[in-house]
């Protein structure tokens, strides 16, 4: 008895696990396909290359033959030279090593803000997408009011709620809680569409419950898009990250590229014209979100079908 | 025409409810930032009693019979005064009343971010219909990745350099032009008169350096907007229709393409003009200019809540009012739209 039970359990086990091989293969190739035309993409190439290239740099970085990013070794601001590319700052540390730390800590931050921010907006999309009513109502509500306020004074006033200068994992969380907004209407959108196709009605004949057809036929087909708005939310993170960063509201021990800024500002480099130290963590801020930029682009016309006849 | 009135109903009913979520979100989020009683009304011994007592009635902490007030009571006077017009006194700016510190500031901002707004927003939008109509070509390209390129550039950052290359002689060159990079208006001005033409050039010369910056940010958004919309309309079948029976180019995109690619841009030019009473935080922060942004930043940093309390919340109001009316016209011009 318990043994053709067992053998009962296993084979529904892998008759499940065969639908889910199949289904995700459908997934992946709808999301190689996808992957494949952004690479392709005139817009989304040079984007994909130039996060390919920081997050390179963000993982060899420990290993790059350069000064410890916080040892003071070195004669304070110095210009640019051979030895220092960025010149060092005013407690004679090295600005290339520094922002190659930056790197390592503005991409972290991005990436783990926007999958919290990915999976907030994800959940409350489906549910509002999925069982509207009383739900949509409420949390659409609630989502007008954090798109509605403004976005800095929203952060900064969060940041200060949870303490006043801040360690990096309240601040992925603050980001992360700011940022789901626009994932959720999205995903909404896609899901109110999605859940009237026919294929969720035949499902739902053939007696598939609420949550059978929300993992099997919703989701994959609004995964693309959450896919692609996380993307560009990594953007946001840093975006976000960097500015409390300058306005000095964060832990400065985390040294990111808005840390630098912000001490590059407060020891005057302007006014002592130390140009390299504003301009290089700058550029390096604006040139990844440049990339994720050209990315969001390429997927943008990708996904969006009418864009693509063109 | 009753669709549409249920629509307006429904869109209403909507906003204001909104509108009282960002009022308490806003309020208790403030209020979570410290204990204004221990702010500012210190318990220092050495501060008399009768001083103390006084500040806290003053700040609208305390009951009139000297007792502190609870969050919940505070909400309520806080609902009630932000109708009355009574916003009660700035911590920070030695109880001047916070509406004297709001409105001056509000003003330059309208001067800085209003003006720099409207004349981005008509420039964009034809950076972007000049894009659109060349799709695909080296001027679009160009154009696009020049447009991608500054759209995502933070703000600080843009001010930074913008003050780094145009204050003092840059690179060498004498005849440099140099900018003033903070401040409203000269330090040697005791009193503003609007009348003074030389105030008023001097005023025009401190707005070059943020106005410029305002601009080339919000301008990116524009043009690419309004590039995607017009091109989503142009690979529409009734353009190709209108370009098979013979019509001009130039009637093509008046009778078709504007009308139909406009829509987006309504309430995206509604939104930009709401963020005018946000301010413009980054740009005002970096050049010192005392409008709205500044002020909220500074409220932020001293723990100023009664400034902070009405200054977000204008912010926010404004944005949903903006939406609000985006909505309405979009309703008006665009007879597809159903309440959604």
């Amino acid at each position: 008895m318990a043994f053709t039970s067992a053998s009962h359990w296993i084979r529904r086990k892998i008759g499940l696990t065969e639908v889910r091989r199949e289904k995700l293969s459908l997934t992946t190739k709808r999301f190689g396909e996808i992957m494949w035309a952004t690479v392709h993409h005139r817009m989304g190439g040079p984007g994909v290359a130039i996060l390919v290239f920081f997050v390179a740099v963000a993982i060899v970085g420990p290993w790059l033959p350069l000064p410890h990013w916080d040892a003071s070794l070195f004669p304070r601001t110095l210009d640019p030279s051979w030895e220092h590319p960025f010149g060092t700052d005013h407690l004679g540390r090295d600005l290339l090593s520094r922002v190659v730390r930056g790197s390592q800590v503005s991409l972290l931050v991005g990436f783990l803000a926007s999958v919290i921010a990915g999976v907030l907006g994800t959940l409350v999309g489906l549910v509002t997408g999925f069982w509207g009513g009383w739900r949509d109502e409420v949390l659409m509500r609630i989502n007008d009011v954090f798109l509605s306020l403004p976005w800095l004074a929203l952060l900064i006033v969060l940041a200060a709620v949870l303490g006043g200068t801040l360690s990096l994992e309240v601040i992925i969380i603050v980001i992360g809680l700011t940022s789901w907004s626009f994932t959720a209407r999205v995903v909404r959108a896609q899901v109110l569409t999605v859940k009237e196709r026919v294929f969720v009605e035949r499902a739902r004949a053939a007696g598939a419950g609420n949550m059978t057809i929300i993992r099997k036929h919703i989701f994959p087909n609004v995964f693309p898009l959450v896919f692609a708005n996380t993307i560009l939310t990594v953007a946001v993170a840093i975006l976000s990250e960097s500015t409390l960063a300058f306005l000095g509201r964060v832990d400065r021990s985390n040294v990111s590229w808005g840390v630098i800024l912000s001490e590059a500002e407060e020891s005057g480099a302007l006014l002592n014209g130390h140009w390299a130290w504003i301009v290089m963590p700058g550029l390096a801020l604006v040139v990844v979100i440049f990339g994720f930029s050209l990315l969001g682009y390429a997927l943008d016309e990708i996904l969006n079908p009418k864009l693509r006849e063109r | 025409m009753s669709e549409v009135r249920r629509v307006v109903a429904k869109r209403s009913i909507n906003a204001v409810i909104t509108i009282f979520g960002i009022l308490t979100l806003n309020f208790f989020l403030i209020n979570f930032m410290g204990d204004p009683l221990d702010l500012l009304v210190p318990r220092a011994p050495s501060i008399p009693e009768n001083y103390r007592l006084e500040n806290c009635i003053r700040y609208g902490l305390c009951g009139p019979d000297g007792l502190p007030l609870g969050v919940a009571d505070r909400f309520f006077i806080y609902l009630y005064n932000l109708v009355s017009g009574n916003w009660g006194r700035s911590y920070y700016w030695r109880g001047t009343p916070v509406i004297d510190v709001v409105m001056p500031a509000l003003s330059w901002t309208l001067i800085l971010v209003g003006t720099s707004t409207i004349i981005t927003i008509a420039i964009g939008m034809v950076l972007g219909a000049m894009s659109a109509a060349r799709r695909g070509r080296a001027f679009d390209l160009a154009m696009t990745g020049f447009t991608l390129f500054f759209y995502g550039m933070p703000f600080f950052w843009l001010a930074l350099v913008m003050q780094l290359a145009f204050t003092t002689p840059q690179f060498g060159l004498n005849w440099w032009p140099v900018f003033p990079s903070s401040q409203r208006y000269s330090q040697s001005i005791d009193v503003l008169v609007w009348t003074d033409p030389d105030h008023l050039l001097d005023i025009v010369y401190h707005l070059a350096l943020p106005s410029i910056t305002l601009a080339i940010g919000t301008m990116a958004g524009i043009s690419l907007v309004m590039r995607n919309s017009l091109v989503d309309v142009m690979t529409e079948d009734y353009v190709v229709t209108a370009r098979a029976k013979g019509l001009a180019e130039r009637l093509i995109l008046r009778r078709h393409i504007l009308p139909n690619g406009l829509p987006p841009m309504v309430t995206l030019i509604a939104l930009d003009m709401a963020f005018i009473f946000g301010g413009a935080y980054q740009v005002e922060y970096v050049f010192s200019y005392q409008g709205i942004g500044w002020v909220t930043i500074t409220a932020i940093f001293y723990y100023d809540f009664p400034v902070l309390q009405f200054v977000v919340v204008l912010g926010g109001v404004a944005v949903v009012i903006a939406n609000f009316l985006a909505d309405l016209i979009l309703l008006r011009i665009d007879p597809r739209i159903k309440v959604t």
